[in-house]
C-alpha cells in the first residue's frame, strides 16, 4: 500500500472516528431540529441537557 | 443581578414557542397545535446572557389536569421565576385572560404580551391595553411574534420588572393582585389566607387561598392543612356554596368569566363590519372541514405535496436528478452556457458515444445485436441491428468532452474520483471512498431535493393553518372507531420524525390511548422514510407517482386499522378522550417560517449523512469486503464476505417477503440505524451488480431476486412486485433504533416496549408478504405454503378489525 493510500484511509479514519464520537456524545442529529440523545428528564423537570426539542 | 429567569406561560398555539426562537435565537419546533411543547425550554436572551427565557407548555389553567399544566404549574409555583411573560392571542383575548387572571394571582411581576397584533389591527378590532393593565395589575404590550415585532420590547420590561421588584418588595410587603370575585368569594378567600399566613411564601399567598378554595387536592396535600384547621376553612368554602348555590371550583370559574366579560365590554371594540360576517377562515373552512369534502381534500393535498416531489417530470425528480448525476455526481453545464458542437447538443453527442461503445462491444464479443439501458431504470432503452460497417463506424466515434459544449462544472463524485486517481491509491482504498463512504452518502444527499420539496410543502400546510384542520378532520374519522384525534397531534408531528411523534404523545393523559398512540404514531413515513419511497418510486414506480402518497394512506389505513383492533383488546379498551383544540385563522405564512421549518428538518437530515451514514457505509463496506479471516474478498468473491455471511442467517426469514436474499436482509437491518440508509446500503450491495449507475445496479439486484420459475414475460412486474414488499417492510417495521429506545421509554416498562416492537414487525412483516404472495398468485405465479399463510394470517387481521368490541373495564 502506497503513502497516498495510507493517508486517505487515515482521514476516512478521522472523519469516521470523529463522527462516532459526536454520535455517542450528542446523540443522532434529528430532523425536528435538536438532537436525539434520550434525556432521563419526565415530565418537566428537565435539565436543559435535552436538546431535542420534544 | 445575575440569572433572571422569565417563563413564558400562555394558551396552546398563542405563539409561545415563536416568541421564545426570537428572544432567544434558537430553533425549537414551532408547531399551531396543542402539545408541541410538551417540557420546559431554557434559552439565553439574545443580547442579555443574564436573562434565562423558559418556554412553557401551553395551558389554559394553572389546574393540574393535564401533563402540560403540570408542568407549567410546578415550574411558576415551585422555582419562582423572576417574571412572567404572559403570552396572549389578541384574536382570541378573550379566552386567553382565563388563565392571564390567575397567572397575575402568583404575585410575580407579569408583562403580558398581547400576540398577533398584525391581525387585531387588520381585522379592525381594538384593545385597550391601558384598561386590561389596570385591571390585571400588570404591564402589557402588544407584539406579533411571527414577524419578530415587540418580542424584545416585551422581554426588557420583564426584565425590568424583576429587577425593580426586588429593589421595590421589601418584606411584609405584599404584591398588588387583581380581586375578581365577589364579596363573598373574597370573604372565603381572605379566611383562608389568614390561615395559612407562614406556610406559603407571601407573595402568592392568594394564589394558594383560590387554591384551596377550589378544594384542590395537590395543594391542601402540600400545605399539611391541619383536619381541624380545614374544617375551619370548609366551612367558609360552604356557606359560600350554599349562598351561591354552586359548587366551589364553579364558582371561581364562572367569576373569572364575568369579570374577563366585565373587562373585555370596555377594553375591546370589534370592528363593526366584521360581527356580523364570517371570517375568510370561516368560509375556507367550510369546504375544508366540510364533511364529505374534508377526507378528500387531505388525500389530494398528500397528492399534490409527492406529485412536486416524486412524479417524473416534477421539480422533485429534475432536482433530484441534478443532484445525484451533475452536483453529486459528475458534473453539470452551467444554464444559458451551453451550445452545441456540430450540429449536436452534449446530451446527443453522449447517447451517440453511449451507442457507439454498445455497438462496438457487442460486435468484439461476437453479437449481431447491441443495445443501451436507461441509466436510472436499468431496463434496455433501445435495441438495434449491427454489422461490420456499423462496428467501424462506431469505433471512430469520440467521446464528447463536455467543457466543449458550454461552461462545464465537475460534480464532488468526479473531483474525488479524479483526486483519487490523481493520487495514485490503491484500488480498494479508492472503492472504500468511492463506493462505501462517498457512495452511501452521496446516494442520502441525492435525495435532499425530494425531501426539500416534501418539508417544504409540510411547512407551508403546517404554517398557514391548515394541519390544524387535518387534526380536526382525523378526529372525526377516528372517533367513528372509539379513537381520539388527540392521537392524531402525533402522528402530524411524526411526518418529520418519529422521535418527537413518541414523546408528543405524552400529552394525552389516558394511559391506554396513550400507549397505543406511542405504538401507532410511526406508522405515518417520516422523512427519513420518504427517501426509501423516493428511491423506488424513482427507480421502480416513475410512471405511477401515486405510489408516493398511497404510502402516507397505506400508513394512516395501518392506524385506523391497528387502532380499531387494539381497541378491542382488553388492555386498550375505553371510550376515547376527549378532544379540545382551537383552530388557528388561516394565514399567509411568512417566507422567513416556511424556511425555517424547512431548514430545521433538512439540516437534521443532511447532517445524519454526515455522522451516521458515513460511519455506518465504511463500516458496511469493510464487512462486505472482508471475510471473517480479514482476507480481502474482491468482486468476485462478495457472497463469501462478512456481510454476506451475517445476511445469510436472517435471509430466510424474508425468503416469504421475496427478499430472502444477504443484500435484501443487509439493506433491511441496516435501516435500523437510520431508515435512509436502506437506501445506502442497497446501492453498496448493489455496486457488483451490472448496469452504468447505482440506480441500474439496484434496479438488477432487484431483477435478481425474481424466482427462476417466473416466466420471462413476467419478470419485469415481478421484481416491482418485490420492490413494492421491501419498500412496505421497511416502512411499517418498527422504526429506527432512537425511536424504539423512545418507545421503550414511554410505553414504561420492557413488556410494553416490546409488545409495541412486535406489533410493528407483525404488521410490516404481513403487509409485506400480502403484497409478495398475494400478488404473485395474481400475476399466475403459483400457490404455495407461504401464500396459504399469508392468507390465513390477512383473514386473522380482518378478524381481529371486525370482531365485536370488548366493553371498557373499570
Amino acid at each position: 500500500m502506497n503513502t497516498a493510500s495510507i493517508a486517505v484511509l487515515a482521514v476516512i479514519g478521522i472523519l469516521f472516528t470523529l463522527a462516532v464520537r459526536r454520535v455517542l456524545k450528542k446523540g443522532a442529529p434529528c430532523e425536528c431540529g435538536g438532537s436525539r440523545k434520550v434525556c432521563s428528564c419526565k415530565g418537566g423537570s428537565c435539565t436543559g441537557r435535552c436538546s431535542c426539542c420534544h | 443581578m445575575s440569572n433572571i429567569k422569565i417563563a413564558l406561560a400562555g394558551n396552546p398555539n398563542s405563539g409561545k414557542t415563536t416568541l421564545f426562537n426570537d428572544l432567544t435565537g434558537s430553533d425549537q419546533y414551532v408547531g399551531n397545535w396543542p402539545g408541541v411543547t410538551v417540557e420546559k425550554k431554557d434559552g439565553l436572551l439574545k443580547g442579555d446572557k443574564n436573562v434565562v427565557v423558559q418556554d412553557l407548555p401551553g395551558i389554559y389553567s394553572l389546574s393540574p389536569y393535564s401533563l402540560e399544566e403540570k408542568v407549567s404549574r410546578r415550574f411558576l409555583v415551585e422555582e419562582n421565576p423572576d417574571a412572567i411573560l404572559n403570552i396572549v392571542d389578541g384574536t382570541n383575548i378573550e379566552r386567553n385572560l382565563y388563565l392571564s387572571t390567575q397567572l397575575a394571582e402568583l404575585g410575580l411581576p407579569m408583562v403580558m404580551a398581547v400576540n398577533m397584533m398584525d391581525v387585531v389591527k387588520k381585522n379592525g378590532d381594538k384593545i385597550d391595553f391601558e384598561k386590561i393593565a389596570k385591571a390585571l395589575r400588570c404591564e402589557v404590550v402588544g407584539i406579533s411574534a411571527l414577524k419578530g415585532e415587540g418580542g424584545i420590547e416585551a422581554a426588557k420590561k420583564a426584565v425590568e420588572m424583576a429587577k425593580r421588584s426586588v429593589v421595590e418588595r421589601g418584606p411584609g410587603k405584599l404584591p398588588d393582585v387583581p380581586h375578581v370575585f365577589s364579596g363573598t368569594v373574597e370573604h372565603a378567600i381572605a379566611h383562608i389566607e389568614e390561615s395559612i399566613q407562614g406556610k406559603v411564601p407571601e407573595r402568592s399567598i392568594r394564589w394558594y387561598a383560590i387554591k384551596i378554595f377550589e378544594r384542590d387536592r395537590e395543594i391542601i396535600k402540600k400545605l399539611e392543612i391541619g383536619v381541624g384547621e380545614m374544617k375551619h376553612i370548609e366551612e367558609h368554602i360552604r356557606d359560600c356554596e350554599k349562598e351561591l348555590d354552586d359548587d366551589a371550583e364553579s364558582i371561581i370559574t364562572n367569576q373569572r368569566y364575568e369579570f374577563i366579560q366585565g373587562l373585555m365590554s370596555k377594553a375591546l371594540t370589534k370592528s363593526e363590519i366584521r360581527k356580523n360576517k364570517a371570517t375568510l377562515s370561516d368560509r375556507i373552512d367550510r369546504i375544508v372541514t366540510n364533511r364529505i369534502l374534508a377526507l378528500p381534500i387531505f388525500i389530494l393535498s398528500l397528492c399534490v405535496m409527492w406529485w412536486l416531489a416524486v412524479a417524473d417530470g416534477g421539480p422533485g425528480t429534475i432536482l433530484t436528478d441534478w443532484a445525484n448525476d451533475g452536483f453529486l455526481g459528475d458534473g453539470w453545464h452551467l444554464p444559458f452556457t451551453t451550445h452545441e458542437v456540430d450540429g449536436k447538443d452534449y446530451e446527443t453527442a453522449s447517447e451517440e458515444f453511449a451507442k457507439a461503445e454498445a455497438t462496438v462491444k457487442a460486435w468484439e464479443a461476437g453479437e449481431k445485436k447491441a443495445s443501451v439501458e436507461d441509466e436510472e431504470t436499468g431496463e434496455i432503452s433501445e435495441e438495434w441491428d449491427i454489422d461490420e460497417a456499423a462496428y467501424n463506424a462506431a469505433k471512430e466515434v469520440e467521446e464528447p468532452d463536455p467543457s466543449q459544449f458550454g461552461v462545464w462544472v465537475p460534480g464532488i463524485g468526479a473531483l474525488i474520483g479524479a483526486a483519487l486517481e490523481k493520487m495514485g491509491v490503491s484500488e480498494t482504498v479508492a472503492s472504500l471512498v468511492n463506493d462505501g463512504a462517498w457512495g452511501g452518502v452521496a446516494t442520502v444527499l441525492g435525495f435532499v431535493p425530494v425531501i426539500f420539496v416534501v418539508f417544504l410543502f409540510l411547512a407551508f400546510l403546517e404554517d398557514c393553518g391548515y394541519m390544524a384542520r387535518v387534526a380536526f378532520i382525523m378526529d372525526r374519522l377516528f372517533r367513528k372507531f372509539g379513537l381520539s384525534g388527540k392521537s392524531f397531534i402525533p402522528m402530524i408531528v411524526g411526518k418529520g420524525c418519529g422521535v418527537p411523534a413518541v414523546m408528543a404523545a405524552r400529552t394525552i393523559e389516558n394511559e391506554r390511548d396513550h400507549r397505543m398512540t406511542v405504538i401507532l404514531a410511526t406508522f405515518i413515513p417520516c422523512g427519513a422514510k420518504t427517501v426509501i419511497i423516493a428511491m423506488f418510486a424513482a427507480l421502480f414506480f416513475r410512471e405511477m407517482w401515486y405510489v408516493a402518497p398511497l404510502m402516507d394512506v397505506i400508513g394512516i389505513a395501518i392506524i385506523v386499522m391497528g387502532g380499531i383492533a387494539l381497541k378491542k383488546s382488553k388492555a386498550f379498551a375505553g371510550e376515547a378522550a376527549p378532544f379540545v383544540m382551537e383552530l388557528p385563522a388561516y394565514h399567509m405564512p411568512t417566507i422567513t417560517g416556511i424556511w425555517r421549518h424547512t431548514w430545521i428538518r433538512l439540516k437534521g437530515y443532511i447532517l445524519k449523512a454526515g455522522l451516521i451514514i458515513f460511519p455506518a457505509c465504511v463500516l458496511l463496506w469493510f464487512i462486505m469486503n472482508f471475510d471473517f479471516h480479514f482476507n480481502l474478498v474482491g468482486e468476485d468473491g462478495i457472497d463469501k464476505s462478512m456481510l454476506a455471511t451475517m445476511g445469510g442467517w436472517i435471509a430466510w426469514l424474508l425468503a416469504p417477503l421475496g427478499f430472502g436474499t444477504w443484500q435484501g436482509a443487509a439493506a433491511s437491518v441496516s435501516a435500523e440505524i437510520a431508515k435512509e440508509q436502506a437506501t445506502a446500503t442497497l446501492g453498496l450491495v448493489a455496486a457488483n451488480m451490472d448496469g452504468a449507475s447505482t440506480a441500474a445496479h439496484v434496479t438488477n439486484l432487484f431483477a435478481s431476486f425474481v424466482p427462476a420459475c417466473v416466466p420471462d414475460a413476467s419478470k419485469g412486474s415481478v421484481a416491482k412486485l418485490i420492490a413494492m414488499s421491501f419498500m412496505v417492510f421497511n416502512l411499517f417495521i418498527p422504526p429506527c433504533m432512537v425511536a424504539i429506545a423512545v418507545t421503550f421509554r414511554e410505553m414504561g416498562s420492557k413488556a410494553w416496549g416490546w409488545l409495541a416492537v412486535g406489533f410493528q414487525l407483525f404488521v410490516g412483516y404481513t403487509l409485506a408478504m400480502s403484497i409478495y404472495q398475494l400478488g404473485m398468485l395474481a400475476m399466475g405465479c403459483g400457490f404455495g405454503v407461504w401464500t396459504a399463510i399469508a392468507i390465513i394470517v390477512d383473514l386473522f387481521c380482518l378478524w381481529a378489525v371486525f370482531r365485536p368490541g370488548r366493553r371498557a373495564e373499570g
